[in-house]
């Protein structure tokens, strides 16, 4: 198996999941690479940890009442999940129709939206965006409860059209208001009871009642409706089903997808990729899957040029760094704290800053967040007794007899940690340190060695290249 | 409303509780509750890892007057508390209730004054992995069921080791991270054996005596029972935590009956609601039983959406009225239910 071969797997992990352990790339890429896409996107058998378990461990993850159990529930299924492409895309859409705790006063309802994108994530987008429609969550967080067939309210049929598929500058005044009146009579079970208790983040008399939908058609303005130059007596789903085939949904969605999955930057190799990626949009049905595999199946995608494109979010750090290290695979108490740790780093789940989501791309980074990245994934992977540091530190003394000198250290460091590729500048760097008390002989554990890797390894998460997917 | 059975019926009488977030009236996670001699009624509020600090024991009478709460709060010192799970009162009143991250017993007096705590982490005899279900027999003898050890260790009142059975598996006399206990009137030990969905009763000195319950979401099936109570006849009453409700079953194992929950306002809610008229009026006009729609299916999910249905059952206790106590961790309430024989 060539170092090509395992570094072009790391890749596509890094993109369609959240990073994957030397053991693991070695089982992959001996699977083959189109086996492994296919794998990704038909998601089938997570065996995260089971919810029973989550429960009686975590009481607070089985009422769900609040942020802190919400955030920890899912960073669970995301950290042992063994679809991994799933929980990426379930990521994905959460930062595409970003919908915050802050007006919902309801955690519970937050994670059955996350569910639902797991459930339709890859599947036909015009359904998707059906789902979405209808989800309590989004509802009350666009106001679609509100939005009646005597009095509309524009909030969700805007977003619709600006946020959600065709982007701005694709639509008229006059098509958020037809497309308004087509959602009016969509909202959920109790909404005046549930909207009173959202607003007064009411508990009260026994906590929570979660959400669903309820379509009232005597609140739905049946009449005539004219959309995007089409007309006729509009309901929700044929106002999606016309959005679905618009050019500018296929290029805001397909661009979206490439920015998640491909490149921060599309420059003009890009660019065919997206029109390539549209194609299939419209080929397939309307199929988010066909769309990513023919990204993963691109030559740009393969190609060295989108290999560390991409700066890795918060969620995506901190999931990555837990997952190299093997920690939180059972219940752990203080488990809250990886959801907080993401949003000091700048992505809170379930705390998008606006409807518009995060800002990306070299946007995570700035010198506050940097240090939280830095810290966080130091503390998890400079620790030698977490179980993913002992499996590099086990598999360092397996492949050598004798010593390692301090390049050859850093290199197969770097190489079972990622494998990164760094500057020469950085490899320097690391070389110094590593050289600091000369070459390391795993086979004398006493000395201290297995706390050099630690360290080395500690110092590689801190570079700029490890920042990277 | 009742429900009839062949021997038994259960009968509503009413809940009791409130959500709260602070210390006094209302409940938060309540685990467990106990009556003492004087008929109070003690309640084991757990709490969410947001409000540890919160962890107390409330004091209350069965006409929801509030009498206080004693305990000294999160942590490993005299009277604190990681997580507790369960508790009983032994023949002097004194109240011991196990904690599954600090791996020990505490023991207080009927006043709330703390006595002592006993216990340490490991695997030996006497040593505890996450003790959670508790019992007491009328020699005065505690069962705890030690939940990661996968084991029922038996203890005198004082903490002194007696003896010890179980292992992890799936077979007879063997345990998948059990979870509550109950004693029945000839001193057998009855196990909520969680992972394995079963009930398992056995002799006072542990010998395996009968399973009941497997796998499922039918009548006498059982999904994670979290606890047993157990009457004088023999019946079992199940707290069947991943079904969502309880479930009566004969001495034999067969089904009797089941509730799936229907709460109504405690006192504490009605005054809750009275002073605060405009959640009252909108509560008035909803419909807190729905019919929800098809995708909606699993039984969690169906309790997160219908306020009168039991949501986390972690507990069931008879008390000598023969009323059964249902604790909902997830609703921060009690129903309690009546025996009637036919």
């Amino acid at each position: 198996m060539s170092n090509q071969e395992i570094a072009l797997m790391a890749h596509l992990l890094r993109r369609a999941g959240f990073g994957a352990t030397r053991d693991e790339l070695e089982v992959f890429v001996a699977q083959g690479y189109d086996a492994v896409v296919e794998d990704l996107l038909y998601p089938s058998d997570p065996q995260n940890m089971p919810d029973d378990i989550i429960r009686r461990s975590h009481v607070e993850q089985s009422e769900l009442r609040l942020l802190d159990g919400a955030g920890a529930y899912w960073m669970y299924r995301m950290i042992t999940s063994r679809c991994p492409l799933e929980e990426k895309i379930a990521l994905f859409w959460h930062g595409l129709f970003a919908t915050g705790y802050t007006k919902l006063n309801q955690a519970k309802v937050l994670l059955n939206q996350i569910d639902m994108f797991r459930r339709f994530g890859l599947g036909n987008f015009p359904t998707l965006l059906v789902e979405l429609s209808k989800d309590p969550a989004m509802i009350i967080w666009l106001d679609n409860n509100d939005n009646h067939k005597t009095a509309i309210n524009e909030n969700y049929g805007r977003e619709l059209l600006e946020l959600f598929s065709m982007g701005i500058g694709n639509y008229t005044e006059d098509d958020i208001k037809e497309c308004a009146r087509a959602f009016t009579g969509w909202t959920l079970g109790n909404a005046e009871y549930m909207s009173v208790r959202a607003s007064r983040d009411s508990i009260w008399p026994y906590s929570r009642i979660a959400w669903h939908f309820e379509y009232r058609d005597d609140d739905h303005d049946d009449g005539e409706k004219t959309f995007l130059g089409e007309t006729g007596n509009f309901n929700g789903e044929d106002i999606i089903n016309i959005i679905a085939r618009q050019e500018s949904t296929a290029r805001f969605i397909c661009t979206r997808l490439f920015q998640f999955f491909g490149a921060d930057e599309v420059d003009e190799e890009g660019e065919k990729v997206i029109e390539a990626m549209m194609q299939t949009y419209f080929e397939s049905g309307y199929e988010v899957r066909a769309v990513l595999r023919t990204l993963f199946h691109s030559e740009y995608f393969r190609s060295e040029k989108a290999r560390f494109a991409r700066v890795k979010g918060p969620v995506e750090t901190v999931v990555g760094a837990v997952r190299l290290a093997g920690t939180y695979r059972t219940p752990t108490q203080g488990v809250d704290q990886l959801a907080r740790q993401a949003l000091f780093m700048g992505q809170g789940i379930f705390q998008p800053p606006s409807v518009e989501g995060w800002h990306e791309g070299i946007e995570w980074v700035d010198s506050g967040s940097l240090v939280e990245r830095v810290n966080f994934v130091g503390q998890q992977l400079g620790n030698t007794k977490n179980p993913g540091v002992r499996a590099i530190i086990n598999r360092l003394a397996s492949e050598r007899d004798g010593s390692w000198t301090p390049e050859e250290l850093v290199d197969q460091c770097l190489d079972l940690i990622g494998p990164v590729t760094v500057s020469q500048d950085t490899r320097n760097a690391l070389v110094e340190f590593a050289s600091l008390e000369g070459d390391l002989d795993l086979e004398d554990r006493e000395s201290g060695a297995e706390q050099r890797v630690g360290d080395l390894l500690r110092l590689v998460t801190a570079t700029r290249e490890f920042q990277l997917a | 409303m009742s429900t009839q059975a062949a021997r038994v019926t259960l009968e509503y009488v009413k809940t009791i509780g409130l959500t709260t977030n602070q210390s006094g009236r209302g409940f938060i996670n309540p685990y467990d509750m106990a009556v003492s001699r004087d008929g109070r009624i003690f309640i084991l509020n757990h709490c969410d890892s947001a409000r540890k600090n919160l962890i107390r024991i409330g004091m209350m009478t069965f006409d929801e007057d509030y009498l206080g709460e004693f305990g000294n709060g999160a942590g490993a010192g005299d009277g604190q508390f990681s997580s507790p799970v369960a508790m009983v009162f032994d023949s002097q009143d004194r109240l011991h209730i196990t904690d599954e991250l600090n791996h020990r017993v505490s023991v207080f007096d009927s006043a709330g004054n703390f006595l002592r705590h006993w216990g340490v982490q490991g695997s030996g005899d006497g040593e505890f992995d996450g003790p959670c279900g508790i019992a007491i027999d009328s020699q005065d003898n505690l069962y705890i069921v030690d939940q990661n050890n996968h084991r029922v260790q038996k203890f005198t009142n004082d903490g002194e080791y007696l003896l010890q059975w179980g292992e992890e598996g799936s077979g007879p006399g063997q345990f998948n991270m059990p979870w509550g206990a109950a004693i029945g009137s000839q001193g057998d030990v009855y196990v909520a054996d969680w992972r394995n969905d079963r009930i398992q009763k056995f002799s006072p000195d542990g010998q395996f005596q009968a399973s009941f319950g497997v796998s499922g979401q039918e009548d006498g099936q059982l999904s994670r029972p979290s606890a047993v109570a157990v009457d004088d006849r023999g019946n079992m009453y199940v707290a069947d935590w991943g079904n969502e409700r309880v479930q009566v079953l004969d001495p034999q194992g067969n089904f009797l009956l089941k509730l799936r929950g229907q709460a109504t306002l405690s006192k504490w809610a009605e005054d809750w609601l009275t002073a605060n008229p405009v959640e009252k009026d909108n509560r008035d006009i909803s419909n807190l039983n729905p019919e929800l729609p098809p995708h909606i299916t699993t039984f969690h999910e169906i309790s997160s959406q219908t306020e009168p249905y039991f949501w986390g059952p972690v507990s069931v206790r008879l008390d000598d009225n023969g009323r059964l106590y249902v604790t909902e961790t997830n609703r921060h309430r009690i129903q309690i239910y009546q025996q009637v024989w036919s």
